[in-house]
């Protein structure tokens, strides 16, 4: 009995173990790339037309998405992509800045549109990784898009209802861990 | 202070959780009395028995599916992060789980009516804590990859489902044999709620899609809740004059949210040599009506990030869009809280089993009140060697899970009877366990170990459960 009472113990307290490695932990990368639309712009030619060439629209709006500080401490790189679409009679001059809490200018993106028939227009700007300053972006409480109509505000385009769209997107890789 | 006792206490609740609760190397193994907590109907050759307080029974499990602490932290070279995204990100489901149990028995009587030698009533107290973390793998792989390279793909929020409590339970059961081949037994339950916390049946997703004006369209669907009670006054027990301690003995003693159940079970003997035995456990539920806090979110939103479009948005030159965007989506998405009180139903628990009985008995002798000597003189068990099968069935939250088991039983001489058994299950086919159960006079100890093979080694083991403890026994012929 004494013999049946030893293996049992044996057996449940003289257990092996593999050698483990806790501190793997601390080389876990949790790196997931996330994707946002960040705003979009649309003016139809006879809204433009209504108004004198210049400036036909100028707003400041609060933006804190990159401020956050899920986003800003976490942030590794990044990219916004702006795609345009003009199909107006007119030139065209989209300018978006981006501002600090003090109203700083710290980027700007100037998209100067010809008539239609234009073509499709895509830009994507980097952040991070030896382009430019991830600071900018973290640093951006304000976005401001100003408009301009650089020919007259008489001609009318031919295109099924004419307008200028201006459409924008991030992706950006964030790290958790 | 409150966050040393947080995290005291999450890692008692996180060591206590494992499991599936099924004890299928105590279940029929009738030398021991905790064997009527798993069938109140099980043969009762005791006169009387009384388990030596909070160490008459000790239940640990742990258990989990799918991957185990080797998978991912073995020593072997292997770039870690590519361990986690092969094996747990894209290795698991949705259905794998990490869970576990503790049951202690603080108090267990029972005794045989004198004037009725065929019932035997028993009573007493028992502790248990329980958690079941499933892997939520929709969230894990958004949060693993993100949604960029995820247009289109649904990520489910149905994945998230967590249950948690700590409880006691006041327990009074009859066994009575009916006749010569059946024997019959119920036991009511009173639980006391300490805390709970569950999160189940919730649904909807998030998903990215192509934007109808924007580039991108971010869309949430949810219907997410989940509900605790016990827990707010343990966090913000900081500002109360009573103390932690103070508080969850109070809960345990019938001040927590209270409940009602019972188990059923049978034993009937096909003839000589076989039988079979069932049980159903924890019929019942709990009323959570104190201390409820429950959390939701619910509601639909799509989202393609600020939009200005003319000549609408002229009327918006002196407004905060941003902000308004913001409250846009916390209204139609509204998290929020509430102290609704709820029904949980207790995981209900199905036994059933063969066994059958051989070997050479011993010779019965009436009964008589030899004390010490009892077992050496009169032996109360009618069997020598049997070997049967067990089925487990728990109802979980993502439905019923169930284990099979094989075992061999045998006696040797007076004072020793081994149990060993075979289990498949969720979380291993390869569960070899074997139980102990030492009779010395009138002292009897009990230990029970399960997944053996795993403690070859035991970072690589699915699942592991041990059980030990005393009771004071005086035998009766059976």
């Amino acid at each position: 009995m004494k013999k049946v009472l030893s293996y049992f113990f044996l057996f449940l307290l003289v257990s092996c173990a593999e050698e483990q490695n806790f501190d793997q932990f601390d080389d876990l990368s949790v790196v997931p790339t996330l994707a946002t639309g960040i705003f979009y712009f649309e003016s139809p030619e006879d809204v433009i037309n209504q108004l004198p060439p210049g400036s036909f629209y100028n707003q400041t709006f609060t933006f804190e998405a990159f401020n956050e500080a899920f986003v800003s401490e976490r942030v590794l790189d990044g990219a916004i992509t702006y795609q345009l679409e003009n199909t107006t009679s007119k030139e065209l001059n989209l300018l978006v800045e981006f501002l600090d809490a003090m109203d700083n200018v710290l980027d700007s993106e100037s998209f100067r549109m010809q008539p239609q028939p234009s073509p499709l227009f895509e830009r994507e700007v980097a952040y991070g990784n030896g382009d430019r300053s991830l600071d900018i972006l973290r640093n951006t409480i304000r976005i401001r898009v100003t408009s301009e109509n650089l020919g007259d505000n008489t001609s009318e385009s031919s295109a099924n209802e004419p307008r200028v769209i201006l459409r924008s997107s991030a992706v950006f890789r964030v790290r958790l861990q | 202070m409150i966050k040393i006792r947080l995290v005291l206490f999450t890692m008692l609740f996180s060591v206590a959780y494992l499991g599936a609760q099924n004890k299928q190397l105590l279940y029929d193994f009738y030398e021991i009395p905790q064997s009527l907590l798993i069938n109140p109907g099980v043969k009762t050759p005791y006169k009387w028995h009384a388990g030596i307080p909070a160490i008459s029974g000790i239940a640990v499990q742990a258990g989990t599916s799918g991957i185990t602490v080797n998978d991912l932290f073995a020593n072997d070279g292997i770039d870690f992060t590519d361990k986690v995204r092969d094996k747990v990100v894209n290795g698991l489901s949705q259905r794998d789980e990490f869970g576990g149990s503790l049951q202690l028995d603080i108090l267990n009587i029972g005794f045989r009516n004198a004037n009725r030698p065929e019932d035997y009533y028993s009573f007493g107290v028992y502790g248990e804590l329980s958690v079941t973390q499933y892997w939520p793998k929709d969230l894990a792989i958004l949060a693993f990859e993100g949604n960029a390279n995820n247009l289109n793909r649904r990520f489910s929020l149905s994945h998230l489902t967590t249950f948690g409590e700590g409880l006691s339970v006041f327990h009074f059961g009859i066994n009575r044999k009916v006749s010569d081949k059946l024997r019959l037994g119920a036991r009511g339950k009173i639980y006391s709620s300490i805390f709970e916390a569950k999160s189940k049946s919730n649904s909807g997703y998030f998903v990215t899609t192509q934007g109808q004006n924007n580039l991108l369209r971010n869309t949430l669907v949810a219907d997410v809740q989940l509900q605790t009670s016990g827990l707010n006054e343990i966090v913000e027990n900081e500002d109360s004059n009573e103390s932690i301690g103070s508080l969850l003995a109070r809960r345990a003693l019938l001040g927590g949210n209270l409940g009602l159940g019972f188990d059923v079970g049978f034993t009937y003997q096909l003839n000589e040599k076989t039988s079979i035995t069932g049980s159903l456990l924890d019929v019942g539920f709990i009323n959570h009506t104190k201390d409820v806090k429950n959390f939701t979110l619910e509601g639909t939103a799509s989202n393609e990030g600020i939009e200005i479009i003319l000549p609408e948005s002229f009327e918006d030159l002196n407004s905060d869009i941003w902000e308004n965007l913001i409250d846009d989506i916390e209204a139609q998405v509204p998290f929020e809280t509430n102290s609704d009180s709820y029904i949980t139903l207790r995981p209900i628990k199905l036994n059933a089993s063969i066994r059958y009985n051989f070997g050479e008995q011993k010779q019965k002798t009436e009964d008589c009140y030899c004390g010490i000597n009892v077992v050496e003189n009169n032996s109360p068990f009618d069997y020598k060697n049997a070997v049967g099968g067990h089925l487990f069935i728990i109802n979980k939250p993502k439905g019923p899970q169930a284990a099979l088991t094989a075992f061999y039983q045998t006696r040797i001489g007076n004072a020793l009877a081994l149990k060993a058994t075979y289990t498949a299950d969720k979380f291993t086919f390869t569960n070899i366990g074997l139980g102990l159960n030492f009779q010395a006079g009138p002292v009897n100890f009990y230990i029970l170990g399960d997944n053996l093979l795993g403690y070859r080694n035991i970072p690589d083991s699915n699942y592991a459960s041990l059980q030990f403890g005393f009771n004071i026994i005086s035998w009766n012929s059976n």
